[in-house]
């Protein structure tokens, strides 16, 4: 089914402008004025002799002295009776035919000449014009392109511009055409395709045309059939509006949501702010909107070419492909939803890089409200459609040598959807923060094939003084009641934001003087010292605070670097057993995906329960 | 991201009322551009005959026939099958006599009728069955040619040979491939109802079918040329 559509699509490409033109010249067939077309508005019987049969000359006497003969026909030329000799009689008229003529009275022979064709148009012709030229010719002919023959054309000057086609072998007269007809071929030849003019639609680019044409019809005709059964033709009248029961990736549910039952579940999250990813817009092609439905809901065949057979019985669906009264829960499986989620206008106040590739971004919320959020949690952006470049316009001399090997690259990006954690600890505190802090890493191109991070490359550019629209706060990823148990916080690169914001958080709980106190570990891995994050930050909070304690580890560390060097999962591997002991500890992870899986093996090798593992997904 | 949804919508709605007759506009198209329209013509099925008259064998003059058929117009010699003939109109009814005594050929029988048409077929099957057509002749078949004998043959396409019974000459030929194209140009332009020369049929599909195209046309546009989140590289420089 994928392949038929994917066929479809490509098919429209190829004969999409043809089909159009089928139709457009169909219609004008349908429309024009068929007397005019034929081209005989002055065409007119000529004359009949009144023949005398006592004065025909034998045919056996004419036989005698002509060429041999197929037939020998009495006919009547300007009300004068002629023989026709036909010496090669073709098929047709407008086959070759090979013709002489004689006077049927006196015998003579007599040939069409040009002052023959002259008056065999004229008796043919009821208009007022006058002959302008009479011209012999040989085929081909535009005018009448299946003649094969020899033909006088006699031109009149009337207002069409009429030809009148006269044999030259037997004086028959072959056509009439004018410009009204001439305009008419025109659209022949386009319907036919007959670019060479043959007068014929077998020509070999029509029939290759046709041959895709059939596939293309063919092709959605299925998918019509497709969408009629699976449903996607419905007509409700009324703006029937259900509930539909939301759940969140860990079935937590979100509460009841009215949709319509008109629109697809894509449409109707859209109406709740909840914008799923989607590229094609609900044509069941980018694969992008997925959620969790009832394992019993059908499957189209969208559905099938983007999940494999065991996430479908898990439930697993797009969201354009099925509608509200097919489901009646539905889980999003890339959370992003809480109770608390609301739209909000953010304007920039500060915009500066802490590191070569990471800026730290504020934001206020436009009407001065305060956000509360738990630590960890994350904003959706809308990030609009815009033309955006791959190196950022106000790089800080320190860190221009880091973008030197990058190209320069102009695009232009559609709308999408960007999550970014927030790393501010204080939205817990009394009312909220009314500024929101993130750390935003812009994602270079790996390769020329690819954009860079349109979502990074467009917030990170944006001035000081601009707004943005983002939903949130989303909490998917947060701590644990608090409790005594010692806290681990491992991440790397920009996974800092959340993690900045948990341990911000716990501190200040800490100094609320709650009765806690728990040791709060941070192992944060990065390539340089200048890509270590808030290095002196956390240096003096570990120089503060006596429970907390900070692991800066490098992969490239410059000389004299007295902390750790190495990759973090490996240095955690090294060592975790030194610094403190693992059972009871809860573990907050959030950095590239390969430090996450391997520092969640290591720790499962070390008996960690999974339950005490909390990780947050970023990409 | 609104026209294309649009244009989506739409598209769906009209082709699935439209979606039929296009699948008829192309099979109907494919089969009538695939074939070779002589072919259709049954042009293959016949022999186009050039055996010339012989002068000698005109033993009949005209002098004679003019005195039997004084009415006699449009007077010609000609070849039927074998013998030299003298075919003509008389009042509005025709004739064929044999050029060497005048005797009168037409009109024919059944027999002479499946002589004919033998000679006519360029297959090499036996005729199956004979019949004269005399009025209410078959689409395939002008009323102009009537009467006429029908031959059928044994042969591929279920070819038939049409004879005129009062001149003996070819009228027509048909085979199974006019028969299909007949229909197939009747569906290619909708033409179910005789008594609509407009045919209002065929201009609403047709209207709609435009409109149901240029919406492809923009989904084409953005699934194509506007795909995957359609960001485009403007231009570069390192």
């Amino acid at each position: 089914m994928l392949l038929l559509k994917k066929l479809h699509k490509w098919l429209s490409l190829l004969v999409g402008l043809q089909l159009l033109l089928w139709l457009g010249t169909g219609l004008y067939f349908n429309l024009m004025d068929h007397e005019k077309a034929s081209g005989n508005q002055y065409r007119q019987r000529p004359a009949e002799a009144q023949l005398d049969i006592n004065k025909l000359v034998e045919p056996k006497l004419i036989l005698s002295k002509a060429k041999q003969v197929v037939s020998i026909k009495q006919i009547s030329l300007l009300a004068q009776p002629y023989y026709l000799l036909t010496h090669t009689k073709g098929l047709y008229s407008h086959f070759k035919n090979e013709y002489s003529l004689v006077d049927a009275y006196t015998a003579e022979p007599a040939i069409i000449d040009e002052a023959m064709a002259r008056k065999l148009a004229q008796s043919s012709y009821k208009g007022q014009g006058r002959v302008i030229s009479a011209t012999e010719l040989s085929p081909p002919y535009e005018d009448i392109p299946r003649e094969q023959n020899e033909v006088w054309q006699v031109n009149y000057a009337d207002e069409v511009n009429t030809s009148v086609y006269v044999d030259a072998g037997s004086g028959r007269i072959v056509k009439h055409s004018n410009d009204d007809k001439r305009f008419v071929d025109i659209f022949f030849m386009l319907h036919f395709m007959d670019y060479g003019t043959e007068g014929s639609f077998n020509n070999a680019q029509i029939i290759v045309f046709a041959i895709f044409t059939l596939f293309f019809s063919l092709t959605g005709f299925i998918w019509t059939i497709e969408l009629a059964f699976n449903g996607q033709y419905k007509v409700t009248f009324s703006n029937n509006k259900r509930k539909l029961a939301l759940f969140d990736k860990e079935q937590k549910s979100l509460g009841e949501f009215d949709v319509t039952t008109k629109t697809n579940l894509l449409d109707g999250l859209v109406e709740h702010d909840i914008a799923l990813p989607s590229n094609c817009g609900g044509g069941g092609t980018c694969g992008q909107c997925r959620v969790r439905l009832d394992g019993k809901v059908k499957v189209t065949s969208a559905d099938h070419a983007h999940f494999t057979d065991e996430q479908l019985q898990q439930g697993f669906r797009l969201a354009c492909q099925h509608d509200a009264m097919e489901a009646e829960k539905l889980a999003l499986i890339d959370t992003l939803v809480t109770n608390k989620a609301k739209k909000y206008l953010l304007e920039l106040t500060h915009s500066e890089f802490v590191s070569p590739f990471i800026k730290e971004l504020r934001f206020k919320p436009v009407g001065d409200e305060n956000i509360k959020f738990k630590a960890g949690a994350h904003m959706r952006f809308h990030i609009p459609p815009a033309k955006g470049i791959s190196i950022p316009s106000r790089l800080p001399d320190a860190f221009k040598r880091y973008w030197h090997d990058i190209e320069c690259l102009e695009y232009e990006h559609q709308a999408c959807s960007r999550n970014y954690s927030l790393a501010n600890g204080n939205g817990q505190i009394e009312d909220g923060a009314n500024e929101l802090v993130f750390t935003v890493k812009i994602q270079n191109a790996p390769n020329k094939t690819v954009l860079p991070g349109v979502g990074s490359s467009y917030i990170c550019n944006l001035e000081v003084g601009e707004t943005i629209e983002a939903v949130g706060p989303i909490e998917s990823f947060f701590a644990k009641e608090l409790s005594n148990k010692p806290m681990m916080f491992i991440g790397a690169g920009s996974g800092m934001a959340p993690l900045k914001s948990l341990i911000e958080e716990q501190l200040n709980l800490l100094h609320k003087g709650r009765k806690v106190n728990r040791d709060i570990y941070f192992f944060y891995g990065a390539r340089t010292e200048e890509d270590l994050l808030y290095k002196e930050d956390f240096f003096n909070l570990s120089r503060k605070k006596a429970n907390f304690h900070y692991y800066p580890i490098l992969s490239k560390p410059p000389e004299g670097w007295s902390g750790a060097k190495g990759y973090i999962q490996d240095i955690l591997a090294s060592n975790i057993d030194n610094i403190c002991q693992l059972k009871g500890i809860e573990f907050y992870l959030c950095g590239p995906a390969q430090m996450m899986s391997e520092t969640i093996n290591l720790l499962k090798t070390k008996n960690v329960d999974a339950s005490n593992i909390a990780f947050d997904e970023f990409n | 991201m609104k026209l294309l949804k649009t244009s989506r919508k739409f598209h769906r709605w009209l082709m699935l009322f439209l979606g039929v007759q296009f699948l008829i506009w192309s099979v109907s198209g494919a089969y009538m551009v695939i074939f070779d329209i002589d072919y259709i013509h049954g042009d293959s099925l016949v022999v186009n005959h050039q055996t010339k008259v012989d002068a000698n064998k005109i033993t009949y003059p005209l002098a004679l026939l003019r005195q039997e058929y004084p009415d006699a117009q449009n007077i010609a010699v000609e070849v039927f099958i074998d013998q030299v003939v003298y075919r003509f109109s008389e009042n509005d009814k025709k004739v064929v006599v044999n050029a060497i005594d005048g005797e009168k050929l037409s009109p024919l029988s059944a027999n002479e009728a499946i002589k004919a048409a033998k000679h006519y077929y360029s297959g090499d099957g036996d005729a199956t069955d004979v019949e004269l057509i005399t009025e209410n002749p078959p689409i395939e078949l002008s009323s102009r040619v009537l009467p006429a004998w029908r031959v059928n043959f044994d042969g591929f396409g279920n070819p038939t040979i049409y004879v005129s019974e009062q001149t003996g000459k070819l009228v027509s030929k048909r085979h199974e491939f006019w028969r299909i194209f007949d229909l197939m140009f009747s569906l290619h332009v909708m033409d179910y109802e005789e008594e609509d020369p407009s045919n209002q049929l065929l201009f609403w599909f047709t209207l709609f079918s435009i409109l149901a195209s240029l919406f492809g046309a923009v989904l084409s546009y953005f699934v194509i040329f506007k795909r995957s989140n359609s960001n485009t590289i403007l231009g570069g420089t390192k």
